[in-house]
């Protein structure tokens, strides 16, 4: 490559660190670069917890930027995640978005593969190439890792181990999010287009001010005391607790808001990991936010909802109406944040910089002290993102 | 089919006609006059119905339920919805009589949506309605309503019940 290809496109960042320029939203050329250096990158992506595929053969398709891969539970237990690409002329083996499958068999020249990647079968060979060898032609695996079921993949030899990664001020909640235990069972998705930039999502998403509900006000529902931590990397986990008032006059049925509270929280974990996933506990709603930016613009958000598997029916039960209702693109304390999404999208297409405010107590240097409400906790995440992309902070 | 009367027919087309003008309207009022007092409503993607997975974008399982979706939609919602125009298009595909007193009823769906801000028109979602309605006196009353969509990744969020 010359050296002009790895530099790609280049933007001049604000002096002040609460400084966001609003084009980095908007510049297409962007994108290339972003594949590159972050999807492609030093990063771990969540794509599949065992609860979503809990059997042998069971597979989920998803996307590692614009690569299609899949994850499929293996005869013998493991779990392992392919490029969705046969190894012969490249079409690809998995259509669907999930389901069950005994062997993985290409339909162009009939290539079968075994549930572990193996090429297993391979009609007419003997008129190959000499050079030809079943054993170098099994799937492309991805670099794979476990924490409390979930399993992420990486692109680089280079990126750290998981947990290094992740930090324990965000893996120890995370946990807590995935059951305390992992033993989750998926009770179903709910997917939806958002229309905007992937990093529109992560600003504010993961956490912003309880001002945006008004269902909050209305349901009186008060936040409890709470923190925020943050790491270098920018990933931002952010724990309350929950004050929900006994009688709720707002609402016919109040129960939709019942916390029954097991064990792990104390109402409300919110969890963003660099550079696109959300994770949250809302009472008792235990949910993954797969995330799939479609280009520079356009957000693919699958909601993943969980239980778990100690629960007893009427857990069970609750958990259903309260995820159903509550979180995700309908639902009643969530919906707000997608029109967001999009007004913020149009908002973009002005010159200038977004500029954070709430909790910056020095503008020319980033802080990784973050109060609850204070919507500095994504500056570290843009100073990870402006590295990783290569540009230059500008002087004055 | 042959042996529902034109009468019963013609309530459930009734019924659902009223259903989708009370939406296309925007008068919730009307939308939670179509159900009974033992009404229900699902708004769930097809993926999950086939995988028997029990999430759904909206899971009104009783009448308070439906009276809080009209509270969310006129009440709660209301300043930070980017509101948009819907229009239903229905077609009945099955009916069948349950017991008597109470059809199945299947009708195909197609809804679009004009977003006030923008002007474009585009497919909110495609799918069907599988009903359970109850008949007294000539007048039906959803028991059941459940919508099922066949696209399982919706375009945008959804504001209202479909
Ligand atoms: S491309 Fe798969 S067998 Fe040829
Ligand atoms: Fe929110």
């Amino acid at each position: 490559m010359t050296k002009q290809s790895t530099e790609g496109p280049t933007l001049v960042w604000p002096k002040k660190y609460n400084e966001i320029p609003k084009a980095v939203f908007e510049m297409e050329e962007l994108w290339p670069k972003e594949l590159e250096t972050i999807f492609y990158g030093e990063e771990w992506h969540p794509i599949v917890h065992r609860a979503e595929i809990p059997n042998p053969g069971d597979y989920k398709a998803a996307e590692l930027g614009e690569m299609p891969i899949f994850a499929v539970h293996g005869e013998d237990g493991e779990i392992r995640v392919f490029q969705n690409t046969c190894t012969h002329r490249g079409t690809s083996l998995i259509t669907e978005s999930s389901g069950n499958k005994k062997e993985l068999e290409c339909p162009y020249h009939r290539w079968l593969f075994n549930l572990q990647g193996d090429l297993v079968g391979c009609p007419n060979s003997r008129d190959y190439a000499p050079g030809f060898d079943r054993k170098n032609f099994g799937l492309a695996k991805l670099r794979l890792e476990e924490f409390c079921g979930l399993f992420f993949v990486t692109m680089s030899d280079k990126t750290p181990p998981l947990k290094e990664y992740l930090g324990e001020s965000f893996y120890e909640p995370l946990s807590r999010i995935l059951g305390g235990d992992g033993r989750l069972k998926l009770i179903g998705y709910q997917k939806v287009m958002y229309d905007c930039n992937w990093k529109a999502y992560c600003d504010n998403d993961g956490y912003h001010a309880p001002l945006l509900h008004k269902a909050f006000a209305l349901l009186n529902w008060q936040g409890g005391k709470g923190f925020q931590k943050v790491t270098e990397n920018g990933h931002l986990s952010f724990e309350s607790e929950l004050k929900i008032p006994d009688d709720i006059t707002a609402l016919e049925d109040g129960s939709i808001l019942d916390f029954k509270g097991t064990e792990t929280s104390t109402g409300s974990i919110v969890q963003m990991q660099f550079p696109v996933t959300v994770y949250s506990k809302h009472m008792d709603m235990l949910n993954i936010r797969y995330a799939f930016p479609k280009g520079p613009k356009g957000l693919e958000v699958h909601y993943a909802y969980f239980s778990h598997e100690d629960d007893d029916e009427e857990m069970l039960a609750h958990r259903i109406r309260q995820s159903s209702n509550l979180l995700g693109p309908c639902g009643l304390i969530s919906m707000e944040d997608a029109s967001v999404f999009s007004r913020i999208d149009i908002g973009n297409k002005t010159p200038g910089n977004a500029i954070f405010q709430k909790g910056v107590e020095d503008e020319h240097k980033l802080s990784f002290t973050v109060k609850q409400n204070d919507e500095s906790g994504n500056l570290p995440r843009w100073e990870h993102y402006r590295k990783r992309m290569g540009f230059e902070r500008s002087e004055s | 089919m042959s042996k529902l009367s034109n009468d019963t027919v013609s309530a459930v087309e009734n019924l659902n006609r009223d259903y989708i003008c009370a939406l296309d309207n925007m008068d919730m009022t009307g939308w939670l006059a179509c159900f009974s007092q033992q009404g229900s409503y699902t708004f769930i993607a097809e993926e999950n119905v086939r995988r028997g997975l029990p999430i759904a974008f909206m899971l009104d399982d009783c009448y308070e339920r439906l009276q809080d979706r009209v509270t969310q939609v006129v009440d709660i919602q209301i300043d930070s919805t980017e509101h948009y125009q819907m229009r239903h298009f229905t077609q009945l595909t099955n009916i069948v009589e349950q017991e008597s007193g109470t059809v199945r009823a299947t009708f195909n769906f197609s809804i679009y949506y004009t977003q006030k801000d923008t002007n474009h028109t585009k497919i909110l979602c495609v799918g069907r309605y599988e009903d359970i309605i109850t008949l007294k006196g000539g007048k039906a009353e959803f028991k059941h309503r459940k919508a099922i969509t066949d696209s399982n990744v919706l375009p945008r969020y959804v504001a209202y019940p479909v």
